[in-house]
């Protein structure tokens, strides 16, 4: 019994410090795609500014209400605006920016077969 | 007196161009030789330009605080080489940097291009003074950097301390090299049109100003990404900022040009998209200096900014490009004959497919950069785009691509058959198996990084067993994909395995994780020259037994009065060692980020081999491919 009593404490501490862990991970990841926002090009990850630090210390205390990063960046996004996210949402606003290379690229490439069709046809 | 002299100087040179104009359209109508004035009037315009560039710099080194730009960018206490290295670290002197060089490189030019028709030396000539007149009345008028002051200053403002700095001093003449090295292909190729002159010929003399260009732009690139990452204390070395962008867009398109013209020193085919490319790098290179100095772009760089300017330069962008536009619509002719067939599978096909992925890469980055511009100006809506929108778009896209440059130059012109189709899988394996390997952890990423390592890692492969069968053949191509292999490998294992903590610590106090121990012993004061620094004394002990002395420094600056933190970096060939440390206001802790970062100096060595392939290339007398 008292070996299952140890096993379970040290398994419960064990799993904090993992879940701990994940959580310092998820905090540093989310304050990467923030950008901060009285720096000049910074991400709040980056930046020490008192702006960086007291969101930081946000991100933190959201984690630990059990809010999910994507909960938090629909947060953040209410409260500062879209220009606090370094990943632009897909939405009216930015269909093109995410479209647009990607049409490029298809259009090249149909350049590019369009070329050798034409070219081999004169043949 | 020295500012005095360079603004003269500026003006005789500006004088000269007409000279120049003058003697060009009468060379043209009997034009069997260059007439040897033009080239001479050509050197004494660059030498005014020269005496002008020694007048600022004088006036730098002399601490002369009647002149507007000493005043505002120098300081009696800073040590010389920044008080010369200030001498482009500004607008005023940056753009006189450029003409220095743009005036320079139309010299060596008319030396260098006497092998070509005449016409179309002073038609390229013509089009190079464009730019210079344009870049001489924006200077003159809107940016002089002789402005007079009275009464003289006794002190002056200073440099902004993180531009004091050996890798940004010599940044931005190497990256204006590549910017302006550009402006000669731009010139040329509009010359090569309006002479119809687009030919294999004219592919072979101007590769080497490509490859020049290129280099340099690599460089400069490289030297920015460095200070970038010793300087500003994030320990990254590449952060999407608008302005690292700008830099890298003329790269991209350069690069593509490069390849191009490998088949049009072959074949005349792809006339016009070489074209396209030559006006597209410059204008690109043009932009970039635009959207900088405008200050629109929101970033770390943006250092000097003014409307007025931004629009002189925005016109002059725009005519340019007009201009070009309606020379490539009137002049130029696609010649193609048809006896240039296409094959699916030949070295033709496969630069095709390069060209095609860096237009898509090149696209990702341009609309990345401007879109939230004209968002804003549309609809006032501010987004920001960051390092995760690159991410997603280019890194499934360098998987193809990394194959495709694998087998591309296996291949052979016109028509060919997959030669070594055994080693090839054999290299695939054991890519995919080391990647596997190496990328342990198994989680959501797992797959997408084993695929894009396992492709890296086959480009490795391949072009290392190049070195061994080929030897000396096609050697500043293979060294050149060789380090691009290298490049992506490396920034893929800094990625996935560095380690970074940020912390805040007391002297005396221990932070503690699973792999390290960082020990904050005590901190120094020094007096310097210009600045006063505060050294902290770390000790970090690893899990594995190794022990590191780092000491980060905070410096306090005089003139201007502004705090930098100089990280300190313990360099091996595995890892990087990073510390920084901050201040934080009213408190008696400091701020402490601490990173270990593998493969780090890899990045730096696969660009440099990068750009020495480009270098072997150019100094190479005969192209064999």
């Amino acid at each position: 019994m008292r070996f299952i009593h140890i096993f379970l404490i040290a398994s419960i501490i064990l799993n904090f410090n993992f879940l701990k862990a994940e959580d310092i991970k998820t905090e540093n990841k989310i304050a990467k795609n923030l950008r901060c926002l009285i720096c000049q090009g910074q991400s709040v990850y980056d930046s020490d500014s008192e702006f960086a630090i007291s969101l930081k210390l946000l991100i933190k205390n959201k984690i630990q209400e059990g809010m999910s990063e994507e909960q938090i960046y629909s947060f953040l996004k209410t409260k500062y605006g879209e220009w606090i996210l370094y990943d632009p949402v897909f939405n009216r606003n930015t269909y093109f920016l995410w479209l647009l290379p990607l049409l490029i690229f298809l259009a090249g490439g149909a350049i590019i077969i369009r070329k050798f069709n034409n070219k081999n046809n004169l043949n | 007196m020295a500012s005095f002299i360079g603004f003269y100087s500026l003006s005789f040179g500006l004088f000269f161009s007409i000279f120049i104009i003058l003697y060009s359209f009468i060379n043209l109508k009997n034009s069997e030789v260059l007439d040897k004035k033009i080239v001479s009037f050509t050197f004494i315009q660059f030498f005014f330009v020269l005496i002008s560039f020694l007048g600022l710099i004088i006036s730098f080194v002399n601490s002369d605080f009647s002149n507007e730009t000493v005043f505002n960018h120098s300081h009696t206490t800073k040590p010389l080489f920044y008080k010369i290295s200030g001498t482009w670290g500004n607008h005023e002197g940056s753009l006189l940097l450029w003409l220095l060089v743009l005036t320079l490189f139309i010299s060596i030019f008319l030396i260098r291009s006497n092998q070509q028709p005449t016409k179309y030396r002073i038609f390229t000539l013509l089009f190079q003074q464009i730019i210079i007149i344009g870049f001489f009345i924006f200077l003159i008028k809107t940016s002089s950097p002789f402005n007079y002051i009275f009464p003289k200053p006794n002190e002056g403002l200073g440099l902004n301390p993180i531009l004091q700095d050996p890798a940004l001093a010599i940044h931005p003449p190497i990256l204006y090299l590549g910017y302006v090295g550009s402006s000669i292909i731009f010139s040329s190729a509009l010359g090569a049109m309006v002479t119809s002159h687009v030919t294999k010929e004219w592919a072979k003399h101007i590769k080497r100003w490509v490859l020049i260009s290129w280099v340099f732009l690599t460089l400069g690139i490289l030297l920015g990404s460095i200070w970038a990452y010793y300087e500003l204390g994030w320990g990254g070395f590449w952060f999407w900022d608008p302005v690292e962008n700008v830099s890298l867009m003329p790269w991209f398109a350069l690069t593509t040009l490069l390849h191009c013209i490998l088949v049009l020193e072959k074949k005349k085919i792809l006339t016009s998209w070489a074209m396209i490319l030559s006006i597209a790098t410059f204008a690109l290179s043009m932009s970039g200096t635009f959207l900088v100095r405008s200050g629109i772009l929101n970033s770390v760089h943006t250092f000097a900014n003014d409307p007025e300017r931004g629009l002189f330069i925005l016109i002059f962008l725009f005519t340019l490009i007009f201009l070009s536009i309606f020379i490539f619509i009137f002049f130029h002719s696609e010649k193609e004959k048809i006896e240039n067939n296409f094959f699916w599978l030949s070295k033709e096909s496969s630069i095709l497919v390069n060209n095609w992925f860096m237009m898509y890469f090149l696209s990702v980055v341009l609309i990345g950069t401007i879109y939230p511009i004209f968002l804003e100006v549309i609809t006032a809506n501010k987004i920001s785009v960051g390092p995760p929108f690159y991410n997603k778009l280019i890194i499934p896209f360098l998987i193809p691509f990394l194959l495709a440059m694998a087998i591309g130059p296996k291949l052979n012109w016109i028509k060919s058959d997959f030669k070594d189709k055994f080693y090839m899988i054999i290299f695939l394996m054991i890519s995919f198996l080391l990647s596997a390997l190496i990328i342990k952890e198994f989680d959501i990423s797992f797959l997408i990084n084993t695929i894009l390592v396992t492709s890296a890692f086959f480009l490795f492969f391949s072009t290392l067993r190049e070195f061994f069968i080929k030897r000396l053949k096609n050697l500043s191509q293979n060294i050149a994909h060789f380090g691009f292999s290298l490049l992506i490998l490396s920034v893929l294992f800094n990625n996935i395995f560095s380690n970074e903590i940020i912390t805040n610590l007391k002297i005396g106090e221990t932070f503690r994780s699973d792999k390290f121990t960082i020990n904050f012993e005590n901190i120094d004061q020094e007096d310097e020259k210009n600045f006063k620094a505060i050294i902290g004394k770390f000790n970090v002990l690893h899990t594995d037994g190794s022990s590191d002395t780092l000491n980060p420094e905070l410096r306090i600056y005089n003139q201007p009065n502004i705090i930098t933190s100089e990280a300190d970096i313990k360099t091996n060939l595995l890892t990087d060692k990073f510390m920084t440390m901050n201040y934080v206001q009213n408190q008696e802790y400091f701020n402490i980020r601490y990173q270990v970062k593998p493969f780090m100096i890899w990045i730096w060595i696969s660009v440099i081999l990068i750009s020495f392939g480009g270098l072997l290339s150019f100094f190479k007398k005969r192209y064999e491919i």
